[in-house]
């Protein structure tokens, strides 16, 4: 059975005048411990659907069954608890936490909002989660913006897993980091998702990163679905003209030393 | 640190600084130089400034003592204009987050009973409701409250417009968190900033008004005010201007120093803002 | 190859919270006229700074230590000496690798070159400010002196929508950079600002140049600021991250349409990425950069195949290219 099944999704927003689909009758469905990957260039819809998973905005039409339930009927007090199952990493970390806040406040939040430990005991869960995401328990007095970025996305996933959710949405939150500290988070992530079967939705423009972490793979254009499947079959072979289009404009490092036998890909 | 080395390079904003930390020094000493009551009779009546050294600012048209009027009038003047200023600051600040955050229909109602508040001339307002209760300090300070909390309203919901498109606004409801906390805990204390530079301005009309409304023997009968002041010397105006005279420099002073320190405040903060 | 500017002991710190911190240590490069030099680097590894010193952008407050020496062969003067700083480097003009100088050691380097400047005629000053004025002085020099950034220089920044003005026109913005640069009338300049919208290709030129900023895609504004760039013919074309706010298809274009206006105009390029696998497409030399210092550096392919640093062996396998092999152990992965 799935985790979330999304169907129908449709959202329009006018502008001058006009109603413009920025998402349009898209499905799909997440399994448990899954990585379905969202992608598609700039304008295709792809941050506007992680937002109506997460009910940041509302859709126009479809529905959305997350853990069995109509995720789109729960208000209140029910969608606020639920919100603990349904959790999301921001690309931009420094965009995505209160300016003044410290990286205690940012981890002590979730724990007190969901009643999941006491005040006397969240310090100690506070520096659980840290050195769960590789980071020193002593940083948690440092303020947000003292951190590196790294260090600060690393915070932004212990954030995430602090409730326990079985769903977390990464909206392109490896894309603005540096190649030798994505590499790290994008293992945390798969160590993570092996440890404790958390599905991801995983936004990303960028689809050798795509190719290396996710499952299965629906490519968005203008909206719509143009293709889906498996996340290395569309990559290696696109059917899509816009699948086509992002595996030709993707940058390639054309190594000597790596040409045996991976040009194929290249040839397509 | 760099911030306060900054300040302090500001020659107007230390002007204005030592301008209010003697009018502090004169509010918190007044009881102590002064004792009793400033109002009792202390000479001989209309002695002009500068003859008897026990009384160097002279004597009213009652032989109160100038010096000690001017002392407990600093009181009033700070404790009214910063009281009102503090009280129109949270409301506004409170009352334009809720507008901003909330949108919809309470964002349409409340931004329709600030309209309504703006449109009637503020000191009108003020004198109106003093009228109807009746005169006290409280009053008085609700009443200026009440005539200028619609400006640092409308500029919070501007800045919180704008903050609850933000990325750590999302955050907070993903993690679950009540939309009351995240207005008041993660919106508001972000769009403080532009909210506080408008201190200064409230609090300089603060003291104005509380001055005028004194003036027009609308304030509290009870203290010693430079509005009042300045209404008791009006009869001798020709005879013994002094009395008129400096209670009212030390208003022009006053507001001049919150002014200053105010614009030395904004101008650091705007400095660190544009280097960072 | 003519040499088109040669950097030599470049060191740049800035003031943050009372302290000096180096972004650039002790940098010297040699930049040939017409090739494409691509500057690689992490957050932090000093290359924007160093396209903001060679554009002379660097903001206030910023220590300059070092010089460039500039060979403009059209320009009126043709080798202008941008650094009142005398000569202390011994390796004034080579391409030598970063010298092994602790920070500290720098500054102190950088204090004593600015101690010996003719700075008297400030007499009475404290020796605080006197230093403080010999630092401002340095950086007029740099503005002062040719190349002028706009007519020699063209920069494309990350943010287009920052670059442009919002409440002017495309065709404006365009036309303003050649009347100033190249004295042309409105006119003049309003045509040609449209045939350089059609050189990079954005669609329909004519109602483009009535156009605001808002009105046009990411892709679309960064072709202006490209157009903008190049208005005044420069003969160096820095691109700082140009591409690093579009989407791969977007970049991919922008990154062809500047390959072909370098090669058209016979600009040297000065393409600044965090993306080795990028600049290794469109570079023919590649600078490899960290915490300020220059790692390693040469022909693309040299860099590409055979690195000499372990650090850019470990940027290269950092990079998940289509051919990577998954992270995803897809036996494991999945519930």
């Amino acid at each position: 059975m799935s985790l979330l099944t999304a169907s129908n999704l449709t959202k329009r927003y006018s502008r001058g005048g006009k109603t413009v689909a920025a998402v349009d009758d898209v499905s799909f469905a997440i399994a448990p411990g899954e990585t379905l990957a969202l992608a598609g260039p700039s304008g295709s819809g792809k941050s506007t659907v992680a937002r109506l998973v997460l009910r940041l905005i509302e859709p126009d039409g479809g529905g959305i069954v997350f853990e069995g339930d109509d995720f789109l009927a729960l208000g209140g007090t029910a969608l606020r608890t639920r919100r603990a199952r349904l959790q999301m990493v921001f690309q931009d970390p420094l965009a995505a936490f209160n300016p003044r806040a410290t990286v205690a406040r940012v981890l002590d939040d979730p724990l007190r909002i969901h009643g999941i430990a006491p005040r006397t005991e969240r310090p100690r869960r506070i520096a659980q989660l840290l050195e769960r995401v590789g980071l020193a328990a002593a940083l948690a007095q440092r303020a947000i913006h003292e951190i590196s970025g790294g260090q600060r996305q690393r915070v932004a996933i212990a954030r995430a897993i602090a409730t326990k959710p079985s769903l977390i949405v990464l909206d392109e939150a490896v894309s603005a980091l540096d190649v030798s500290v994505r590499g790290q988070i994008l293992e945390l992530l798969l160590d993570l998702q092996r440890e404790q079967k958390i599905a991801y939705l995983f936004i990303s423009h960028d689809l050798g990163v795509v190719r290396a972490i996710a499952h299965r793979i629906v490519l968005l254009d203008a909206g719509r679905i143009a293709e889906s499947g498996d996340a290395r079959a569309v990559i290696d072979a696109p059917r899509s003209a816009i699948g086509k289009a992002l595996v030709a404009a993707a940058p390639r490092l054309d190594r000597n030393i790596r040409q045996d036998g991976s040009s194929t890909a290249r040839q397509s | 640190m760099s911030g306060l080395r900054r300040f302090l390079h500001t020659p107007e904003a230390v002007a204005g600084v030592v301008i209010l930390a003697a009018l502090f020094a004169m509010a918190l000493s007044a009881s102590l130089l002064f004792p009793g009551d400033p109002q009792s009779i202390a000479g001989p009546a209309l002695l002009p400034p500068f003859q008897d050294w026990s009384l160097p600012l002279g004597t009213d048209r009652l032989g109160r003592n100038v010096l000690a009027e001017l002392f407990h009038g600093a009181r009033t003047s700070l404790a009214v204009g910063l009281a009102a200023a503090a009280a129109a600051l949270a409301v506004g600040a409170v009352i334009g987050t809720l507008a901003g955050f909330a949108g919809g229909l309470i964002d349409e109602v409340l931004m329709r009973i600030t309209d309504a508040f703006q449109t009637v001339p503020g000191f009108l307002l003020a004198l109106a409701f003093v009228s109807v209760v009746g005169p006290s300090l409280g009053v008085v300070v609700v009443a200026i409250a009440l005539s200028t909390w619609t400006g640092p309203a409308r500029v919070a919901r501007a800045e919180v417009l704008s903050i609850r498109e933000r990325d750590y606004v999302a955050g907070a409801r993903v993690i679950g968190m009540h939309p009351l906390a995240i207005a008041f805990r993660e919106v508001l204390p972000n769009a403080l900033p532009p909210v506080l530079a408008l201190s200064s301005v409230i609090v300089a009309a603060a003291i104005l008004t509380e001055a005028a409304l004194s003036f027009l023997g609308l304030g509290d009968p009870n203290r010693v005010t430079w509005g009042g002041m300045i209404a008791e010397g009006r009869t001798v105006l020709r005879t013994a201007p002094f009395l008129s005279i400096v209670p009212g420099i030390a208003l022009v002073l006053t507001v001049l120093g919150v002014y200053l320190a105010g614009e030395g405040i904004v101008e650091t903060t705007a400095v660190k803002r544009g280097l960072s | 190859m003519s040499v088109l500017a040669s950097i030599s002991d470049l060191t740049v710190t800035y003031r943050r919270d009372g302290n000096e911190v180096a972004a650039l240590k002790s940098f010297s490069l040699d930049i040939a006229s017409g090739e494409r030099l691509a500057i690689i680097g992490e957050s932090g590894s000093g290359k924007s700074t160093l396209a903001l010193a060679i554009a002379g952008l660097l903001p206030r407050g910023a220590r300059i230590g070092g010089h460039i020496d500039w060979l403009l062969p059209a320009s009126a003067s043709a080798k202008a000496h941008l650094s009142v700083l005398p000569d202390i480097s011994p390796s004034k003009g080579e391409i030598a690798p970063s010298s092994p100088l602790s920070p500290i050691t720098n500054g102190a380097a950088g204090d004593d070159a600015t101690a010996t400047l003719p700075i008297s005629s400030q007499v009475g000053e404290m020796s605080g400010r006197t230093e403080g004025s010999a630092v401002e002085r340095q950086l007029r020099h740099l503005r002062d002196g040719v190349p002028l950034l706009g007519s020699d220089i063209g920069f494309i920044f990350q943010d287009p929508s920052a670059s442009l003005d919002p409440v002017m026109t495309i065709g404006k913005q365009i036309a303003e950079v050649t009347r100033t640069h190249l004295g042309l009338t409105w006119s003049q300049a309003y045509a040609k600002a449209k045939t350089l919208l059609e050189r990079v290709r954005l669609p329909d030129p004519d109602s483009a140049l009535h156009a605001f900023p808002h009105q046009l895609s990411g892709g679309q504004k960064q072709r202006v600021a490209i157009a903008a760039a190049i208005a005044a013919g420069p003969k160096l074309l820095i691109a700082d991250e140009a591409t690093s706010a579009l989407d791969t298809i977007v970049q991919a274009e922008i990154v062809a349409l500047i390959r072909r206006l370098v090669a058209e105009d016979g600009m040297t390029l000065l393409f600044i990425s965090h993306d080795i696998a990028l600049a290794a497409e469109l570079a023919e030399r590649i600078a490899v950069f960290r915490h300020g210092q220059l790692v390693e550096l040469g022909a693309t392919a040299q860099i590409i195949n055979a690195p000499a640093q372990a650090y850019t062996r470990a940027l290269l396998d950092a990079h998940i290219g289509l051919d990577a092999e998954p992270l995803l152990n897809r036996s494991g992965g999945r519930a």
